[in-house]
């Protein structure tokens, strides 16, 4: 009988989570469209959607966005400063630590219409905006970065926003870092990068490769915080996967291709997925 | 100059017995303080144009020094259609969180206290779903919502933004069911009280920190949700404060800087202040990951 408290739940997941997902494999497998005759009635059409899929170079295209955003903005820089910053931020004689840890996680707090909006104003083509006002003071020629550099401009942004997650994940990490263990590696000669390199970073391996599985599921999710700022455009420069999906299939109208694309991403993602929730041990 | 200085005399404590070192210590620090004030000007600057527009009587789209007023403020509550933005988002935040709460609280009891069959590969499986983007299911919900007539209404985005929190609130609030000891309940048992009256009053006093903060997550996640009123919802009478930004944004003919930057401020700062609540709670429980996006 106690069990049935569970009712609601199991039943809200099942038909807006599960479902969706199932009905999507099924949707994938038709020519289904937004509109027209094809919306009333749809054709089974076995796995042409797929096959138009994996010979697309606007599909493939978007895979590949979709790689190098999330190796350069996630994996990279977000790992990197995400560090830099729980490192900093572990120093015992740094002052302020509250206030430096409040600015970095403001760009993950704050919604992401809110985020993308910011930096609209930063990568403004205008003389006024304020990446070019600052590569003024260096004496650079303004520039219109979301025109010239989108791919690099979005890399950005996103490392701008995930900073703190990841710092947050390695400052949980680094408590378990015994501080006699670095001193005694500083006593012993060894500077920062090789205490960093052979010390610290070998005892929270662990962590890390959970985080960075993390941070690469999360971000292949990403649509709104480029979405708003491009489009996608300019041409198919910043066409993630995900914003593919969303263009085909609410745009041009078509469902079944829509629903295709979203099956191959499901799958990439199960992989990580399920690798990650078997690595985080979680206890039930 | 000031900084070095007192870097220099809290290192010169510190290591007492090198002098010489102690320089190259402060050279160290002083940039280690560079690199980190970098970081958070790298971090802050960007919302430099939000701030200064929302009180700049000519607010454009870029960074300028504001001529000071609150107009903009006052603008976006008597304007006839940005208040509605903000009931709506209020709206659909609060009853999904609600509705997200009510189904979790007893579903969180039931994975707590009962080992029913199957209960580890649900928790699996809730875990799991946490891993589908948004984007990846979001063409065929749209379908099933249409069929369903649950397409542009209220109704229908909450019922998903409520399923959606629903695996991050199952997952912390059993984790703070599972601390409170199960004697409490069975000692309210011999004191003649009903199972579900054990629960009224030993359960739902105790899980108080550990329903505020997923109150708190569930809030966030529906407030600041993007793609999915974007998807369900057509009639801007229905749109959110996420969406009615994004069309004034994108709005080319005329967009009134002014009050998007005062709307961007107001619809920042509820998160941006439930997270100060949140933050000290959060980290320890070990789904810390779920307050990002």
């Amino acid at each position: 009988m106690l069990p049935l408290l569970l009712g609601p739940s199991v039943l809200l997941i099942a038909v807006f989570v599960i479902a969706p997902a199932v009905y999507g494999i099924y949707l994938g497998f038709t020519n289904t469209q937004l509109t027209g005759f094809a919306a009333r009635d749809p054709d089974f059409v076995g796995l042409d959607n797929y096959q138009n899929l994996l010979t697309s170079d606007e599909f493939l295209g978007s895979l590949g966005h979709t790689a190098q955003f999330v190796f350069f903005s996630a994996i990279i820089g977000q790992t990197i400063l995400g560090m830099a910053a729980a490192l900093l931020l572990r120093k015992k004689w740094l002052r302020g630590k509250g206030l430096f840890g409040a600015a970095i996680l403001l760009p993950m707090v704050v919604p992401e219409v809110v985020a993308s909006l910011t930096w609209a104003s930063v990568l403004s083509p205008r003389d006024e905006g304020t990446f070019n006002r600052l590569i003024g003071l260096f004496g650079g020629a303004s520039a219109a970065p979301l025109q010239e550099a989108p791919m690099l401009s979005i890399i950005i942004v996103n490392i701008w926003r995930g900073i703190a997650l990841a710092m947050i994940m390695f400052q949980a990490a680094l408590e378990d870092v015994p501080d006699e263990l670095i001193e005694a590696a500083r006593v012993d000669g060894a500077g920062a990068m090789r205490v960093f390199r052979y010390v610290t970073l070998p005892l929270i391996r662990g962590p890390v490769f959970l985080y960075l599985l993390l941070t690469t599921i999360t971000t292949v999710g990403v649509f709104g915080l480029v979405y708003f700022l491009t489009q996608g455009g300019p041409g198919s420069a910043t066409q993630l996967t995900s914003i593919y999906i969303y263009q085909h299939a609410f745009q041009y109208s078509q469902i079944g291709l829509g629903s295709a694309a979203s099956v191959i991403l499901l799958a990439l993602l199960l992989v990580l997925g399920l690798t990650y929730v078997r690595l985080s041990k979680v206890e039930v | 100059m000031a900084t070095a200085a007192t870097l220099e005399k809290s290192t010169a404590t510190v290591r007492k017995p090198h002098r010489r070192m102690s320089r190259v210590m402060a050279v160290r620090q002083a940039m280690q303080y560079v690199l980190i004030v970098l970081l958070a000007l790298f971090c802050l600057v960007p919302f430099a144009w939000m701030v200064l527009s929302a009180v700049d009587a000519q607010a454009g789209p870029t960074v300028q020094s504001p001529e000071f007023t609150l107009d903009n403020f006052v603008r976006f509550f008597t304007k006839a259609d940005t208040p509605r933005l903000l009931a709506n988002s209020l709206l659909i935040s609060v009853s999904a969180t609600a509705l997200n709460l009510a189904c979790g609280i007893f579903g969180a009891y039931a994975l707590s206290r009962i080992r029913f069959r199957g209960r580890k590969t649900f928790m699996f499986s809730i875990l799991l779903i946490r891993v589908i983007p948004p984007p990846a299911t979001i063409v065929a919900l749209y379908l099933m919502m249409v069929k369903m007539s649950l397409d542009n209404s209220y109704l229908g985005l909450i019922l998903v933004e409520a399923a959606a929190a629903l695996p991050v609130t199952l997952w912390l609030l059993k984790g703070a069911i599972d601390a409170i000891p199960f004697e409490l309940e069975e000692a309210a048992w011999m004191d003649g009280s009903t199972r579900f009256g054990a629960i009224r009053k030993i359960v739902f006093p105790l899980v108080g920190p550990g329903l505020g903060a997923a109150a708190l997550i569930a809030f966030m996640a529906v407030w600041g949700d993007f793609l999915t009123p974007l998807v369900l919802l057509q009639s801007p009478d229905l749109y959110p404060l996420s969406i009615g930004l994004f069309r004034a944004f994108t709005a080319f003919n005329q967009v009134d800087w002014g009050v998007l930057a005062a709307s961007a401020v107001i619809y920042m700062t509820p998160p941006a202040i439930l997270y100060g609540f949140l933050r000290r709670y959060l980290f320890r429980a070990s789904i810390g990951s779920a307050v990002k996006g």
